[in-house]
């Protein structure tokens, strides 16, 4: 019973993970540029929520699309200021220039709010409840679902609708895009906004249940590796699964091992996947 | 090389430094600038030589300072003696991870390096022997002149003025043989590098194995210096970002372009670590990360770069 | 036999690139690889050279199996090759990316250098020596390439479309340029798109179509060939290029 109580918060947990991830392998996917500030996105958004309900007093429902909508700015401003410019460069200025804005928004973060663990009360969302044994915090169930929800809706959005279309053409071929009059620019920051943006919804859902603090996306921006990694660069439906994967292998190893080592079964098999299929688990080619 | 004059003149004004200036603190930032330099030239044989871009050298750095403080904590032996333990730490695990992670390309194997450093991090973190999450502290009053531990920073200048003048002899010498031009040749493709007969995956272990040595030398250093070391201060990710920002300020894959890196890094550093005390760290790392964004967005060759562009527009303007 | 390849095939998933070939090269001659698009051309190529295991079949080189053998020791035996599109060392000069090519035999920088002025006499570079490589446009990148490939000292040379893109002037050079190759006695394997090209250079036309060497023979003959006017036809409307 207990194992099974695991499993079922490491499988929220891993909802949310999916959630974030899918967002860096659709950035990933679409110009083979990495966002080694994923996890600090998350972060931000998360002390957005947090403010928003304690200096503006508002709820869920107003901060989760808040969050979004401000980190689909972030987005898109860093695309435009900083990505569209390293892309071009040497490898080492893409990982320099995602690095640095790592560093500037932790510790901009750290010296703006100071590093004390901060959360929202635990009851926002309602209370903890019971279901054939099974004890639920409603905070996580929702957070669980919803980010489930919005992962499904991304990959429908990519794979069913004109935007789609148009952003898989660019990560495809920005030429052969170009021709057929899609402007590649654009279109990369798009990508960016709502990559940025479901991490958006995702810090905002774990701000929920989670305390937030500066440094909390140092081992967020790893998961996101780990996520897409396994899942394969650029699918969605990958991202999910790893993303509720590792969430469980989580959950477990936290509880069968220790707290301190889940995260080194993590990397192991993080890299331990990556020496034996460096092109990912469910990736092809 | 007709800028023998220059480093002439830059090597004695570092050799000059401590007597130049009276204050402790600017002799202390004078000894760090050159242990940074250590570390950063000694990233720089992989990063930047060979292009192999490693965010996960706190590692090897971890290694070399923990090795220093083991050796005295558990067997009462002066802490440079640890150095080459640390050392030979280092050679077993650059090549027990080296060798699946050069498979990787671009920023698989960037992201495998800071998956692997981590992982040590988190280890070292619950370790006993290491003091887990308290660290290890050297001899609290020097025993004997071998615990090299002096209350001025002069003599550790000249230490690491000895150590980074053999490093960068070195690595002058590997720029002009072989090993140079493969390497440079792999840093521009590994498939063309391999067609022209270039043992691709030998050359990369050979860097990284000199590279994690002289690492870990630093970490040894920086432990015997500063007499106190915990999971964050030898093995955190930051140590690695350092590193990497230090050389790519000043150049990456160029001789001198670590020294430049430090030169400019490391006094900021220490200046905003003592106007804002213990809060300076955060003030300092968002002007580390503002300047490596910065460096990225218009420079992405360092200053290396601009001082190449300068003197070959004054070279060219000769007819 | 100087080189063998029998029944190569390389797969990429339920897909065959290339699809049991077969090719046989005499020491000292000119060999044109011709085909549509997608032929298989590259990827045959990688095979010969190491740098693609193929799926099944066996390649022997001066009567060694160099089948399964990683493209280092192609280079040692005296394999050179040069890319579609060509990769150049961008952070180094023209002369040390030669250089590069020239430490194989060379094993000092003195030795190296000597090495590498002599290739880039001979292939009229020479001028270029001290530029940066990245200033080149394609059509010296695929000359530098050519360089650093003879830099090695081959005994066999496999050149992947070294012609294409260029203008026609440009192209006589080169052609000039591969017969200066052919005499300094190195056996000589070119993909080559432009059919005067073929015409003009190859002592022996091998045609790809599908994966599959659909014809072979005199060059003149081979062009005539009702079945390789057919494959070229076939893919006039789809030219995409890999
Ligand atoms: N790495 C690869 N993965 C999948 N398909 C490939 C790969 N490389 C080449 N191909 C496919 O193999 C076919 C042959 O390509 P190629 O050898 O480049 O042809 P050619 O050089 O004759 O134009 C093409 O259809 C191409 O799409
Ligand atoms: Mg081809």
């Amino acid at each position: 019973m207990i194992l099974l109580q695991v499993t079922v918060s490491g499988l929220l947990m891993g909802s949310v993970y999916a959630l974030f991830s899918s967002g860096l392998t659709l950035i990933w996917g679409m110009m083979n540029v990495v966002n080694f500030a994923h996890g600090d996105f998350v972060m931000l958004a998360m002390y957005a929520a947090f403010f928003a309900f304690t200096l503006l007093k508002l709820g869920p429902i107003f901060f989760i699309p808040g969050a979004a909508a401000i980190l689909f700015v972030l987005g898109v401003v860093v695309y435009l200021g900083l990505v569209r410019h390293v892309a071009k460069g040497p490898m080492l200025a893409q990982i320099l220039g995602t690095f640095g804005l790592a560093l500037v928004l932790r510790y901009a973060a750290f010296w703006a709010f100071t590093a004390n663990f901060v959360s929202l009360p635990s009851n926002l969302a309602g209370g903890t409840f019971d279901f054939y044994g099974l004890r639920i915090e409603a905070s996580r169930l929702l957070a669980g679902v919803l980010a489930l929800v919005i992962t499904t809706g991304m990959h429908l959005v990519l794979t069913r609708t004109a935007l789609g279309s148009r952003l898989l053409a660019v990560a495809e071929d920005r030429n052969a895009a170009m021709l057929m009059g899609i402007r590649p620019d654009r279109m990369q920051a798009v990508a960016w906004g709502i990559g940025a943006a479901s991490t958006g919804v995702a810090g905002a859902l774990i701000a929920l249940f989670f305390y937030v603090s500066p440094t909390v996306g140092e081992s967020l921006s790893l998961i996101a590796f780990v996520v897409v990694c396994l899942g394969g660069f650029g699918s969605v439906p990958g991202a999910l699964i790893a993303g509720l994967g590792i969430g469980v292998i989580q959950a477990l190893s936290a509880y069968l091992i220790g707290a301190v080592y889940q995260d080194v079964i993590v990397y192991s098999l993080f890299l331990l996947v990556l020496w034996v299929r460096p092109q990912g688990l469910m990736g092809t080619n | 090389m007709k800028q023998w004059p220059l480093v002439l003149i830059g090597f004695l004004f570092i050799a000059a430094w401590p007597l130049l200036v009276d204050d402790v603190f600017l002799q202390r930032v004078g000894a760090l600038v050159l242990l940074a330099a250590i570390s950063a030239s000694a990233w720089n044989l992989l990063g930047g030589y060979a292009g192999q871009v490693s965010v996960g050298h706190a590692v090897y750095f971890g290694a070399g300072a923990y090795a220093s403080l083991v050796v005295y904590t558990e067997l009462g032996w002066p802490p440079i003696a640890g150095a080459p333990v640390g050392v030979a730490v280092s050679l077993a695990i650059a090549a027990l991870i080296g060798t699946p992670t050069f498979r990787l390309r671009g920023h698989y194997f960037s992201m495998a390096t800071i998956a692997a450093a981590e992982l040590f991090r988190i280890l070292a973190a619950n370790w006993p022997l290491l003091g887990a999450a308290v660290g290890l502290m050297g001899p609290p009053v020097p025993r004997t002149v071998a615990d090299l531990s002096f209350l001025s920073p002069i003599p550790y200048h000249y230490l690491f003025l000895a150590v980074l003048v053999v490093l960068l002899t070195l690595t002058w010498k590997m720029q002009r043989s072989r090993m140079g031009y493969y390497l440079a040749a792999i840093r521009g493709g590994d498939r063309a590098a391999r067609s022209l007969g270039v043992p691709v995956l030998r050359y990369k272990l050979y860097a990284l194995l000199l590279s994690a040595g002289f690492t870990s030398i630093a970490g040894s250093l920086y432990a015997v210096m500063v007499g106190f070391i915990d999971p964050d201060s030898a093995l955190g990710i930051l140590i690695s970002v350092k590193l990497l920002i230090i050389a790519a300020l000043g150049g990456a894959g160029t001789l001198f372009g670590p020294l430049v890196g430090a030169m400019i890094l490391i006094p900021l550093e220490e200046t905003t670590n003592a106007m804002f005390g213990g809060g300076g760290t955060g003030i300092t790392f968002i002007v580390y990360g503002a300047i490596i964004l910065l460096v990225a967005r218009f420079q992405p060759r360092g200053i290396a770069a601009l001082w190449e562009a300068i003197t070959t527009r004054r070279a060219s303007r000769v007819p | 036999m100087f080189l063998e390849a029998r029944g190569i095939i390389k797969a990429f998933g339920a897909f065959r690139a290339v699809d049991g070939a077969d090719l046989d090269v005499t020491q000292g001659e000119i060999v044109g690889l011709i085909g549509p698009n997608g032929a298989g051309k590259s990827t045959f190529f990688n095979c010969l050279a190491g740098d693609a295991e193929p799926t099944a079949g066996t390649i022997r080189f001066l009567d060694r199996d160099v089948t399964n053998a990683t493209p280092e020791v192609h280079a040692r035996l005296g394999m050179a090759r040069t890319f579609q599109v060509p990769v150049t060392f961008e952070d180094m000069t023209v002369v040390e990316n030669v250089m590069v090519g020239a430490f194989l035999r060379h094993h000092h920088r003195a030795g190296a250098m000597r090495k590498a002025e002599e290739v880039l006499e001979f292939t009229g570079l020479s001028h270029l020596a001290g530029s940066p490589a990245r200033s080149l446009g394609t059509p010296g990148r695929k000359r530098l390439e050519i360089a650093r490939a003879l830099a090695t000292e081959p005994r066999l040379l496999l050149l992947d479309e070294a012609l294409a893109g260029l203008t026609p002037a440009e192209v006589r050079l080169a052609i000039e340029l591969v017969r200066r190759i052919k005499g300094l006695g190195i056996t000589i394997v070119i993909v080559e798109h432009i059919m005067e090209v073929i015409l003009s250079l190859a002592e022996r036309a091998v045609v790809f179509h599908q994966g599959k060497v659909i014809a072979q023979g005199a060059p003149r003959a081979v062009v005539d060939d009702p079945a390789v006017i057919a494959a070229y036809l076939g893919h006039h409307m789809k030219r995409v290029r890999m």
